[in-house]
């Protein structure tokens, strides 16, 4: 008997057996929790895009021919290119390879490279990247090579890494978690997404207002039409219209980050073979429509094309080869091409791409020009008033930037960079070297390929790890974003939840968050059920990163549209067409336009695709987007708008006539009546039913139960902390080698919780704990968002956590420089040194730390020694000198794991360690909790469980919190939660916590208040309770309950920051900042005025001086000087220390040899010599100060410039007032 | 300068720390250490220089073995 398939469905229940089984025997078929999957799966099709599997061509394979042939030529660079060799050379084919061992490893028979191990080696997952190149001399037969390109960092689980379409099984096998995702790369390690970004809608010509455009030149206008048009290999150009208030209108195109205008007219005319007429009919209307009345429209095109004739261009082949003499050089093609082939060359490459882009034919061209024309039309629309602006915020008028197309981007410029920059330098360097010498020597034939490609930088897949490593796009082009950096996160694996939502993160880019106004990051009906209206983080970030709501699915294919074209046309769709859209509106497929229909039949036509594609007939696609924009007085410019491209949106809802699924976009959406719930359908209105109203909700939203009952912003609250909770981040800890990871380790499953809850699977991942919470004011510890905790269920393990620390300790030099491969280092004692006994045991014979151990700060955790080779070959040492690695953390720490990391080659001794050490971290006074509800707090107290108060039955709660915190958070879901925990937990049941399942009629409170009934219990949740250490009972019943708390990592230990002294700034004696190196925390303006204000004084200069830079300095009274006191030296005082030394200033003393003929004996005062043996004598005016050191650095800093201060030790001290006089130095008193 | 925080007083490394029993890393006896593989699980026993690479699966992430000394410590 075959065994049945795992099943994929899944309730509210516990399940407990069923996940036992999945545990202990994981799946061989396929995965039990297939949503999961299903959610980062948008990351790993786009990426098995760039090398297809099923024979169509990939994203590189498009973009290949796209790069095309590039042709060298030899001889003289100054000369023309007539008589000249050349060489026309193209990349025939890409292939990347999976990860495996190098082939210099010879001993390895298993030659897969796993992700287990690239994560515990801390190495890149990557395949070797390699191109087959093709090439001709003078057009003769082509000649093929391949040559490696590097190798280039793989997503997990696509069609290049090993672990595609694994079993759960297999995975565990090869120790990865049973449910790994995958969609992610792994750079030295760590795990990176490049994450979503939010771009303009393709291939839609987009009306826009947008005040900077009338900085582009005199004449220009706010009005503009965008069009950003997409190649099949998904890098896009996006190319503008700009209305001048003449009425006239530029093309505009950004190529290689420089802007570039042409006028609009001469576009059309070198596109395809037309005259003024054909032009003003296919703008306006045929000869006596309605819209030749319209006098604006007339006017202006009449401008358009009269303006046009001083270039004196008429024909296509006129207007071409002007073209392509101006943008010759910008598009660097060889001069081997005429003026009208660059001309061509730039229509394909620049105008209108996604319509035709290679081998460009007329029909194609002749498409080019009918969609400018539609441009113009919309735009002429917009300047009159007869169209709004389409809004670029809105999900309506957006897609999504896919990582793995992203990839494949930067991929193919890389190609075509390295084919027309690099090797085309290499050639022209061996040229220069042999000049003279022709393409068709044997001197060239002996160095091309192999000796000019080396030359070339050939190490493509580098730069694609530095790209996935620091997020950051090197590119000449620009690649059409608005953004260079930020491309990439790290995919930290804190705790599920957080894990998932890296892939289900969406970013509006970074351009939008310097932005000032508020506009980009508004929450827009539009984005309903795409993107979730909860989960955004408040501050900097809030509206800029969303959250796909969790039915939300993004396309990573074109669908088949081929039949649409004729069906369009059966349907009545005609060429013929009029500028007023009362008469007749346009039908576009992917920014082609098919032809146009009057707007009555538009409906009919929208309403018969709809139909059949959610039947299923007529090939029409289901995933088919029907944008039917309405007529309307001034609204968005109608018309159909068919949509079949990948990286678009779609969402799944019911269809109402067929009952059936239909998958509906963000452009068609907010033309569309989709009931939310059943009831709420209106009959010959609707067209559409939600299948469930919590599809709107992303993953997380959707895991806070009874949400609709909390306040709005406490559901975000709670969006953010689920991902800041110390959960479980996987199984496979075992095999993860994360920086810092931490495990709560006594999670439960929520008694409360949705069934979404199990259709993710999370209870492979507990985040959290049910807990007794009583809602009371206690002790009067749990003010303010404090919260109590039960002693006793602290030392029974309640929260307790670990965090995992890895470090990875590397002998090797960390220089770029890969030519000093030699080992200079080795773990281990030094032979014949001296080693203490408490080193010997706190390490292995090897150097390395015993698994286990207990490590403390200043304990050392390895030890190593320099060799060098002898003349054998042997590694000794010389030195007898062993070097040893501190623990530099304060906190105590077992050591874990310890791993021996080995080259990929094998050949190389052991230069490299990665150490686990395990910190257990029981909660404490200080640490942060939170229930599900964006209601977080701070443990307090642990109070004696013999003190806390319990109830009639004797139950004592967890966790106190305070009543305070409801009234004005109103988090109402958060007394459910307990209500439907206590009756749960009563009756062994999983409670399901699914919002707006409840209503007016049927309320939460009374069904899970009947249940408590049943159990014996208050109705509304309270009960009588008594104090813990009076044993009176208590004056008011406490609501008590159970609540899933969340312990977050936010602990004081990573926190807390505290010094009397310790280490300071040397120039001015202040604290140094910075917890981890035992700095101080400034007491700043605000907090200075706040103790000016309170009066304290002493606690004033406390602060600020004492616990600062508190420095006893000498001063002169009698020129106030820091500067010029010196302390005295004394020739006879024996030793350092001795004899206190006597300071004296030696701006005031007199020096006695200058002044000869002093008779030493009558000079009054002592004699004192400085540290030359010079004697003086005075000066002696000198007392000791307080002041802050960085009054005595101002002084330095001040005389550095010439800028003398002076300071009034005490009254007698003060300065003399009244007219200058010279200063004399004081006469030595001789008698 | 006092104030670069308090230093614990250490004995001079040369008196004290021989009559603690301090060793010269004897050269005769042989550093062989027992390690897992990564891969096979197996026992590899490396020696010094030797490299590192399972010999049975050429493995190339090796683990130290739970230690076999006696690991004591206060439980509070």
């Amino acid at each position: 008997m075959a065994p049945t398939a795992t099943s994929t469905e899944w309730d509210h229940e516990y399940h407990t057996l069923r996940r036992e089984n999945l545990f202990r025997n994981p799946p061989k078929d396929h995965t039990a929790y297939p949503a999961l999957q299903a959610a980062v799966d948008p990351h790993i099709e786009s990426f098995d895009r760039l090398f297809r599997d099923d024979g169509k061509p990939g994203l590189l394979a498009h973009g290949l021919a796209d790069i095309g042939t590039k042709i060298y030529l030899d001889g003289d660079e100054r000369a023309g290119p007539e008589g000249k060799n050349r060489i026309g050379i193209r990349i025939k084919d890409v292939n990347l390879q999976r990860a495996q061992v190098p082939p210099s490893n010879k001993q390895a028979k298993n030659r897969e490279i796993f992700p287990a191990e690239c994560r515990e080696r801390h190495v890149t997952y990557r395949g070797k990247l390699s191109a087959t190149f093709e090439y001709r001399l003078n057009g003769g037969d082509p000649v093929e090579f391949t040559r490696e390109l590097g190798q280039v960092p793989i997503m997990l689980k696509s069609n290049k890494c090993h672990l595609q379409n694994n079993s759960p099984e297999l995975l565990v096998k090869r120790k990865e978690e049973s449910e790994e995702l995958g969609g992610y790369f792994i750079v030295n390690g760590i795990e990176k997404i490049i994450r979503l970004l939010q771009l303009n809608k393709r291939n839609f010509p987009m009306a826009i207002n947008r005040p900077s455009f009338q900085n582009r030149g005199p004449g220009y206008t706010p009005y503009g039409i965008i069009l950003r048009s997409v190649r099949p290999d998904e890098t896009s150009q996006t190319n503008v219209l700009h209305y001048l208030n003449d009425g006239n209108m530029t093309f505009r195109f950004s190529w290689r980050k420089n802007e570039y205008l042409i006028p609009v007219m001469m576009i059309l005319k070198a596109l395809v073979e037309t005259n003024d007429r054909e032009i003003f009919e296919g703008l306006v209307g045929p000869a006596g429509s309605k819209s030749a009345e319209n006098t604006f429209l007339t006017d202006r095109v009449e401008l358009l094309l009269r303006t046009y004739k001083s270039y004196g261009l008429y024909t296509k082949h006129e207007t071409r080869a002007y073209l392509g003499e101006k943008f010759r050089i910008v598009l660097g093609v060889p001069d081997t091409m005429s003026n009208y082939e660059v001309g061509t060359e730039f229509l394909r490459r620049i105008v209108l791409v996604h319509l035709g882009n290679i081998d460009v034919t007329p029909a194609q061209d002749a498409d080019k020009y009918k969609l400018i024309l539609f441009m113009i039309r919309k735009l002429y629309a917009l300047v009159a008033g007869d169209c709004a602006v389409d809004n670029p915020d809105a999900v309506q008028h957006q897609e999504v930037l896919l990582g793995g197309f992203l990839y494949g981007q930067i991929l193919k410029e890389r190609l075509d960079e390295f084919l027309g920059v690099g090797v085309r330098a290499s050639v022209r360097d061996w040229v220069r070297r042999h000049p003279g010498v022709p393409f068709t020597s044997d001197d060239f034939r002996k160095d091309f390929p192999g000796n000019i490609f080396r030359k070339a930088n050939e190490n493509i897949g580098h730069s694609l790890e530095y790209f996935l490593s620091t997020g950051n796009l090197q590119s000449p082009s620009g690649l059409d974003l608005q953004q260079t950096a930020g491309f990439t996160v790290v995919a930290e694996k804190l705790n599920f939840l957080r894990f998932i939502s890296h892939f289900r993160m969406i970013h509006r880019g970074a351009f939008f968050a310097q932005l000032k106004t508020t506009t980009v990051r508004k929450l827009l009906p539009e984005s309903w059920g795409f993107l979730c209206p909860v989960h955004t983080p408040d501050g900097a970030p809030c509206g800029l990163l969303n959250h796909m709501a969790h039915k939300c699915k993004i396309m990573t294919d074109s669908i088949d549209v081929s039949a649409i074209p004729a069906l369009a046309a059966e349907l009545g769709v005609s060429e013929i067409s009029c500028a007023s859209t009362e008469d007749s509106v346009a039908v576009v497929l992917d920014g082609k336009v098919l032809g146009f229909c009057s707007p009555k039949e538009s409906l009919r036509i929208a309403d018969c695709f709809r139909y059949w594609k959610v039947e299923g007939t007529h090939g029409v696609p289901l995933q088919l987007e029907i944008g039917y924009v309405p007529p309307s007085r001034g609204g968005s410019y109608p018309g159909i708008y068919l949509t079949s491209t990948p990286a678009r949106f779609v969402r799944p809802v019911k269809y109402l006539p067929l009952q059936k699924e239909d998958y509906v976009g963000p452009y068609e959406q907010p033309y569309m009546s989709i009931a939310v719930v059943p009831e709420e359908v209106e009959s010959g209105r609707s067209t559409h039913v939600e299948f469930d109203p919590t599809d709107m909700l992303s993953i997380l939203a959707n895991m806070t139960p009874f949400s609709n009952f909390n306040q709005s912003p406490r559901n975000m609250y709670q969006c953010q902390m689920g991902k800041q909770t110390m959960g479980t981040p996987g199984a496979a800890i075992r095999h993860r080698t994360d920086n810092k990871s931490y495990r709560l380790q006594t999670g439960q499953t929520p008694i409360v919780r949705a069934p979404l809850h199990n259709t993710y699977g999370f209870d492979n991942y507990p985040n959290g704990f049910n807990a007794v919470v009583a809602v009371i004011s206690y002790t009067g510890y749990d003010m303010d968002d404090a919260m109590i905790l039960n002693k006793s269920a602290h030392e029974r393990g309640f929260g307790h956590g670990t965090i995992y620390k890895t470090k990875k300790i590397s002998l090797k030099d960390d220089s770029r420089t890969k030519a000093s491969k030699s080992v200079t280092k080795a773990f281990g004692f030094a032979p014949h040194s001296f080693v203490s006994a408490s080193y010997q045991g706190m390490l292995d014979d090897d150097g390395l730390p015993h698994i286990g151990r207990m490590v403390q700060e200043g304990d050392v955790i390895c030890a190593w020694h320099t060799v060098t080779p002898d003349y054998n070959g042997n590694l000794v040492n010389l030195d007898g000198i062993t070097h040893y690695e501190k623990y530099k953390d304060g906190e105590t720490g077992f050591v874990e794991e310890v791993r021996l990391i080995g080259a990929e080659t094998g050949n190389e001794p052991l230069q490299t360690i990665s150490m686990k050490l395990r910190v257990p971290r029981s909660p404490i006074i200080g640490d942060k909790f939170s229930s599900r509800h964006g209601q977080k707090g701070v443990c307090s107290q642990k109070w004696p469980a013999i003190d806390m108060p319990f109830s009639e039955s004797g139950m004592q709660p967890d966790i106190i919190i305070n009543p305070h915190a409801f009234p004005s958070r109103m988090t109402i879901g958060m007394f459910v939660e307990s209500l439907a925990g206590k009756a749960g937990a009563l009756h062994g049941l999983a409670q399901d916590a699914t919002p707006f399942k409840f209503t007016e009629e049927n309320t939460a409170a009374e069904y899970f208040g009947h249940q408590l009934m049943k159990a014996g219990y208050n109705y509304h949740g309270n009960e009588p309770m008594y104090s813990g250490i009076t044993g009176e009972e208590l004056g008011a019943d406490i609501y008590i309950g159970l609540v899933y708390y969340q312990r977050l990592r936010h602990m004081v230990n990573d926190k807390y920051q505290v010094r009397t002294t310790g280490p300071i700034v040397p120039t001015t004696g202040q604290p140094i900042k910075g917890r981890k190196r035992g700095g101080g925390i400034r007491v700043g303006e605000m907090e200075r005025d706040a103790l000016l204000a309170h009066g304290t004084a002493f606690l004033l200069q406390d602060r600020l001086l004492n616990c600062s830079d508190y420095a006893k300095s000498w001063i002169c009274r009698r020129c106030g000087s820091f500067l010029s006191v010196q302390p005295t030296v004394s020739q006879f005082a024996p030793g350092k220390k001795k004899a206190p030394s006597i300071v004296r200033c030696r701006n005031c003393a007199v020096k006695l040899d200058d002044s000869e003929g002093i008779d030493l004996t009558e000079v009054q005062g002592e004699i004192w010599e400085d540290g030359q043996g010079n004697q003086w004598v005075g000066g002696d005016q000198t007392t000791q100060v307080v002041v802050p050191g960085a009054l005595k650095y101002l002084d330095v800093e001040l005389a550095a410039m010439g800028v003398k201060l002076k300071y009034r030790v005490d009254r007698g001290d003060e300065p003399r007032k009244g007219p200058m006089r010279p200063a004399s130095a004081p006469a030595i008193p001789v008698a | 300068m006092s104030r670069e925080g308090y230093q614990v007083p250490t004995a001079s490394a040369g008196s004290g720390a021989v009559a603690r029993g301090s060793t010269g890393m004897q050269d005769t006896r042989s550093s062989i250490m027992s390690y897992l593989c990564g891969d096979c699980g197996g026992s590899v026993h490396l020696g010094k220089d030797s490299t590192v690479a399972c010999p049975h699966c050429a493995g190339r992430v090796l683990y130290k073995e739970r230690t076999k000394r006696m690991v004591q410590f206060e439980a509070r």
